[in-house]
């Protein structure tokens, strides 16, 4: 194994940008060399080393499959089955954790380690109250009885930000939202006072405003208790927003690490450059640059829109989703849909497509009413296949037994009257359209990537040239890469072909880049709507001013923060997180 | 308050709306219950009814011969009511069930309701101790392969699984009286002996068809638990709480086992009619007065309501246990009570 | 597929009993050395010999040749039980899905109220009240596994009716019709065929044991079950002769159970991993 790897390339330069730091303490925890192999010998991660200083805050970035969340997961011993530590070590203080038996990780896990995860609510057993699990990880370790545990763990609930305690603690785990979860899960993993906190995507898929509390909370906890952080993420800004040092992985090693200022300023790999580089231009800060200029609306009397949708009201049961909806969509237009979840953006696609019924409002498509047409008129209205839809799941969107072209073509089958040579070349025309190798149409949707599939889902609506396209989180599964790839392909759809399409993404970063107007939507109404670039600019409403301002950007976090060794004064503030020094 | 060490503060999110849950009362689960039972209950015995009525059967041969005139014939079928229409017919049977009558038997004119009260003890003796071996053996087995999967133990339980599934239990009762009674003289291999008179005895002698009907039961049952815990220990909840420094045993006790044998409970369920089904065999190899064996040996003798009425004391105490069981279910995963 | 079955290991040695039944079925009343019916009062309760390979029975009867003529019956009355309850189980499933409401109610108590029946003594009762023939018995079988039929399909088509990509088809504009051609059976039609090969087994099981207690096929025409009912009254004389009866029925139940596995393993959708 090459031991120089990694970890001589990075402390050669490093070590040039950091005056030594005084007194040496060492490190909390520190990786050494760490291999990780797969059953048949492959290697997931290969030669990862550094260290982590007591009181730091670590911050990993990386795409799915780079080995960020394998790391992770060995430091606490939870690799998946078949998965080992092939060589290299992890010194945590005393301890050699590869080589802990049983009862060592019983003495340090939820003691002294603890974590937390994407999808919370998953983590929480489904049958008992959450309160319960919180009592009963507090007397796992501690020893309290049940009347103390009970009051601790109330204590603890509020301390995390869940002001109503006692209604949460009755609460089983599937009826909390995502962030109380998530809450739930950082005050269990607090319980014990840790040293070492291992938060993993802990707010991936979480609201924008949501994500913003739930960092501010973990980084409140961790200076207020002295917790050591490594923050797990795939998206850069996350990181940012709390980290001192940066390690960026890719393909299962360490391509870049640094303080986090530098690699945000200077970085030197490839990877971590078109990070910061698509962050830049998928951005709101970066809204109105990569757009073309929007048209001026004094210029031309503003022809009849293509959709417009009229005081449209939904409602599920005898809850209210939607509550007096106005829309307009021009054609050639991109429109922007946000707001968290629940807010009832998707019942509005939902409605257009006819899978809702309003409760009361019209929907106009090219001046006739499609939320009236029922039975065979509406099959007839769908047949002619206008507005076509790409949902957000793009695996479970698509048959798993039908090959890309069976997929793509199942419209034109649907629709009829054209032959076999006509299909194929169709089929052949919309994924080249998507940028897609037609030779891909015989392949089943289990052998794309999770990127092909999203641009199978729109080549799908592309083969049926719809004058309008309804989008619900296409990007949201898909790395940075695919990301970028899948907007650009949206905007050129519409500037080339001039589909109108409504955007729904719950990132702002995304929306920004790409649509022409937004249109911000709270708890069942639009409370405010026009230019993207005025909205984000200027945004009026309240709701619109707290979903900007929740936007990580990368230039906030450890940049602009107060320098660590102010918050942190047993911590010596440059310590960098890289190893080799010792 | 006192003893709480940290305050809480006041810089984080607004507070969060909470949804009180809606803590569904035992009443409603009960009503909910109902409305599933009852209409299969009548489902079932409305089944039960018309096969008497498709058997073309009637008293009138067994009462009278074959000699019987038509008009002794046509008064024997008034004095059993047979002459009215079927739904009145159905509806007089069914309120006859409500009151506990269940009609006399067309060749002795005995209750039925008495002939069952007999024998029902023997086959409930049988059914409830192969019930019981099955489930002890069956969880132990499911739970052990389930925690030590991939090894031997492991294997052997699969293996003796898919080949106790293909023992249907006539074979198995006649190699265990092969073997414990024949050869090793151990256990008796035919007749009853109550409770009441002998608890040793008793035991002994239902200790064979017992076994032989809970083979099906073991083999089930722990495939079953061994799946659905082999899925439960994959869940995120899992990695959670070891995260959280719980023991293994606390995490397999109280975490997996009740999220995991949602299942295998589900199967024993759907096994309860089997068993008591199976009793028409056990019965028949050990030559046990039970009401499996009464039930096939009126069937062949045409005696409609004696069948019957068997049919419907075995519904009854399928969807008793069936009842059980839901019940069960819900105390040990709310979860899937209050989904909607 | 059938390719893929020989290829997959744990399928071959069930394929292989099940070769070696399917001749005993197509041949085995052709190669019975002796009448299987015809009795000798002067060879009771034989032990085996060069005459007769297996012994004789209690009426000096050859017991290899009742046990081959017995073949047929055996393993057609539960395959024809099989095809009774996947026709009246997976239709009215599938349709449960896509029909009203009414129907769905209907037909769901319908089938929790047979999986309440007491399964061998219903089937013994139905079978002895309707005439106690083999056609009543195949045909009370096949009522009773009519649920597990009906669960199959059903649940199938549940899992792909509330799927996206129907949902899209319908957004597109299709008919039910052609949702369930082009998406439903493909889904459905494996999880029946292991259903089918898992019930078939359960089905020999079952017809077995009916034929074990004289119901359906009435002696002295030989099943395996009659069979083992007849061993069973001389079990002090010839222990050993429940072996043979006992062995083929074990062996064919299980290569069945086997092949549904093997089917299973096959047809299961592999394991999605991505985030």
């Amino acid at each position: 194994m090459n031991i120089a790897g990694n970890i001589v390339e990075f402390t050669g330069r490093t070590a040039a940008l950091r005056p030594r730091p005084a007194p040496s303490l060492p490190p909390l925890l520190s990786l050494r060399c760490l291999t990780i192999a797969d059953a048949g010998g492959q290697t997931l991660v290969d030669d990862v080393g550094f260290d982590v200083p007591r009181g730091g805050t670590i911050g990993i970035v990386g795409e799915s499959g780079s080995g960020k969340s394998l790391t992770c997961r060995a430091i606490l011993n939870l690799l998946p089955p078949g998965l080992r530590v092939a060589s290299g070590s992890i010194r945590y203080g005393d301890h050699d954790l590869t080589r802990l038996d049983r009862r060592g990780w019983q003495a340090l896990r939820g003691v002294d380690l603890a974590a937390v995860f994407q999808d919370p609510a998953s983590y929480l057993n489904p049958s008992i109250p959450v309160g319960k699990q919180l009592a009963e990880a507090l007397r796992a370790v501690s020893g309290l009885n049940s009347r103390a545990a009970h009051q601790r763990a109330l204590a603890l609930l509020r301390r995390v930000g869940l002001a109503d305690a006692e209604g949460v603690f009755n609460l089983y785990p599937f009826e909390l939202s995502g962030g109380m979860a998530q809450r739930v899960l950082i005050a269990i993993a607090i319980s014990a006072n840790p040293q070492l906190l291992i938060a993993d995507e802990a707010t991936t898929a979480l609201d924008v405003t949501v994500q913003a509390e739930v960092l501010a909370l973990l980084d409140e906890l961790r200076r207020e208790q002295g917790l050591t952080l490594i923050l797990v993420s795939h998206d850069l800004a996350v990181v940012a927003q709390v980290c001192d040092h940066v390690i960026v992985m890719q393909g299962g090693r360490i391509v870049e690490a640094g303080t986090t200022a530098q690699v945000l300023r200077s970085p030197a790999h490839a990877y971590t450059r078109s990070l910061v580089d698509n962050h830049a231009r998928y951005s709101i800060d970066a809204v109105g640059q990569s757009l073309p200029p929007a048209p001026d609306p004094a210029a031309a009397p503003a022809p009849r829109p293509l959709l417009e949708i009229t005081n449209l009201r939904a409602a599920y049961g005898n809850r209210a989703v939607l509550d007096g909806i106005d829309l307009t969509v021009q054609r050639g237009e991109i429109l922007g849909l946000i707001g968290e979840t629940g807010c009832g953006k998707t019942t509005v696609l939902r409605a257009i497509l006819g899978v809702v019924a309003p409760e009361t409002g019209t929907i106009h498509f090219n001046g006739q009413d499609i939320s009236a047409l029922r039975g065979r008129e509406l099959r007839r209205f769908r047949q002619s296949s206008q507005i076509q839809h790409a949902f957000q799941d793009p695996l479970r969107s698509l048959d798993p037994d039908l090959t890309v072209a069976g997929s793509i073509g199942e419209g034109l089958d649907i629709r009829g009257g054209i032959g076999a040579a006509e299909r194929a070349e169709r089929v052949a025309t919309a994924l080249a359209a998507v940028g897609l190798d037609p030779a891909l149409s015989v392949r089943l949707p289990r052998d794309l990537s999770g990127g092909q599939r999203q641009r199978v889902i729109i080549a799908r609506a592309l083969a049926m040239d719809p004058a309008i396209l309804l989008l619900d989180e296409p990007v949201s599964a898909l790395d940075a890469v695919n990301r970028i790839h899948v907007l650009e392909l949206m905007r050129r759809m519409a500037d080339e072909r001039g589909v109108a399409q409504v955007f729904i993404s719950h990132d702002l970063g995304s929306i920004a880049g790409i649509t022409d107007r937004v249109a911000v939507l709270h708890e069942g109404r639009i409370v405010e709507s026009g230019p993207t670039a005025d909205i984000i600019a200027n945004p009026a409403h309240p709701y619109t001013r707290r979903l900007v301002q929740s936007v990580l950007r990368l230039e906030d976090g450890a940049v602009s923060r107060p320098s660590p060794a102010e918050q942190n004064p047993p911590v010596p503030p440059q310590r960098a997180a890289i190893p080799g020094e010792n | 308050m006192s003893t709480v060490a940290v305050q809480p503060s006041s810089a984080v999110a607004p507070p969060a709306p909470v949804r009180r849950p809606r803590k569904a009362s035992r009443w409603q689960v009960l009503r909910s219950l109902a409305l599933i039972v009852v209409p299969v209950f009548v489902a079932a015995t409305l089944i039960t009814f018309l096969l008497g009525q498709a058997s073309g059967l009637d008293p009138a041969a067994g009462v009278a011969g074959d000699a019987a005139s038509p008009e002794m014939v046509a008064r024997i079928r008034h004095d059993f009511g047979l002459d009215r229409p079927v739904a009145i017919q159905y509806l007089a049977w069914m309120a006859g069930l409500a009151r506990g009558d269940f009609g006399v038997s067309w060749f002795n004119g005995v209750p039925v309701a008495h002939l069952i009260a007999q024998r029902l003890p023997i086959s409930l003796s049988v059914a409830g101790a192969a019930l019981v071996i099955g489930v002890v053996l069956g969880s132990v087995l499911g739970i052990a392969a389930a925690v030590r999967r991939g090894s031997w133990l492991d294997r052997g339980v699969t293996a003796f699984a898919s080949l106790a599934s293909a023992l249907p239990p006539f074979v198995v009762a006649i190699v265990l009286i092969l073997v414990f009674s024949l050869w090793l003289n151990l256990l008796p291999a035919a007749g009853y002996i109550p409770f009441s008179e002998d608890p040793a005895g008793w035991l002994r002698i239902i200790a064979i068809p017992a076994a032989a009907l809970s083979v099906d039961i073991v083999a089930d049952l722990s495939r079953q638990l061994r799946t659905g815990l082999v899925t439960a220990l994959s869940e995120n909840y899992v990695t959670g709480a070891v995260v959280r420094g719980l023991s293994p045993r606390r995490i397999l006790f109280v975490h997996v086992l009740r999220n995991g044998a949602g299942p295998a409970l589900s199967v024993l369920a759907l096994r309860v009619p089997m068993l008591i089904g199976g009793a028409v065999v056990t019965e028949t190899i050990f030559t046990m007065p039970g009401i499996g064996k009464m039930a096939a040996d009126s069937a062949l003798r045409g005696d409609v309501p004696v069948v019957q009425g068997t049919l419907v004391v075995s519904i009854l105490i399928v969807l008793a246990c069936n009842l059980v069981i839901n019940l069960l279910l819900g105390l040990l995963q709310p979860a899937t009570r209050r989904k909607d | 597929m059938f390719k893929r079955l020989i290829a997959s290991r744990s399928a071959r040695p069930a394929l292989a009993i099940l070769a070696v039944v399917a001749l005993l079925v197509a041949l085995g009343p052709l190669l019975t050395p002796q009448d299987p019916l015809a009795q000798n009062p002067y060879a009771l309760l034989e032990g085996p010999s060069a005459r007769h390979w297996l012994g004789t029975d209690a009426f000096g009867r050859d017991v290899l040749s009742r046990l081959l003529a017995g073949s047929p019956v055996s393993i057609l009355a539960s395959l024809l039980s099989v095809a009774i309850g996947l026709v009246l189980g997976v239709v009215p499933g599938l349709l449960s899905v896509f029909l009203s409401r009414t129907f769905e109610w209907i037909s769901l108590r319908l089938v929790d109220a047979l999986m309440t029946l007491p399964f061998l003594v219903f089937a013994v009762a139905m079978t002895a009240m309707l005439g106690n023939g083999l056609g009543q018995a195949m045909f009370a079988v096949g009522i009773l596994i009519t649920p597990v039929f009906y669960r199959v399909g059903r649940a199938a088509a549940l899992a792909v009716v509330n799927a996206e990509y129907v949902e899209a088809a319908r957004l597109m504009g299709a008919s039910t019709a052609f949702i369930i051609r082009r998406h439903v059976l493909a889904k459905v039609l494996p999880a029946v065929a292991v259903t089918t090969a898992a019930m078939t087994g359960a089905c020999l099981s079952i017809v077995a044991s009916l034929t074990f207690l004289g119901i359906g096929v009435v002696p002295p025409e030989p099943t395996w079950g009659g069979l083992l009912a007849t061993d069973l009254t001389t079990l002090y004389e010839r222990p050993y002769g429940p072996f043979a009866p006992g062995l083929l029925i074990v062996a064919t139940v299980w290569a069945m159970n086997a092949l549904a596995d093997a089917l299973r393993d096959l047809t299961a959708p592999p394991q999605e991993h991505w985030a």
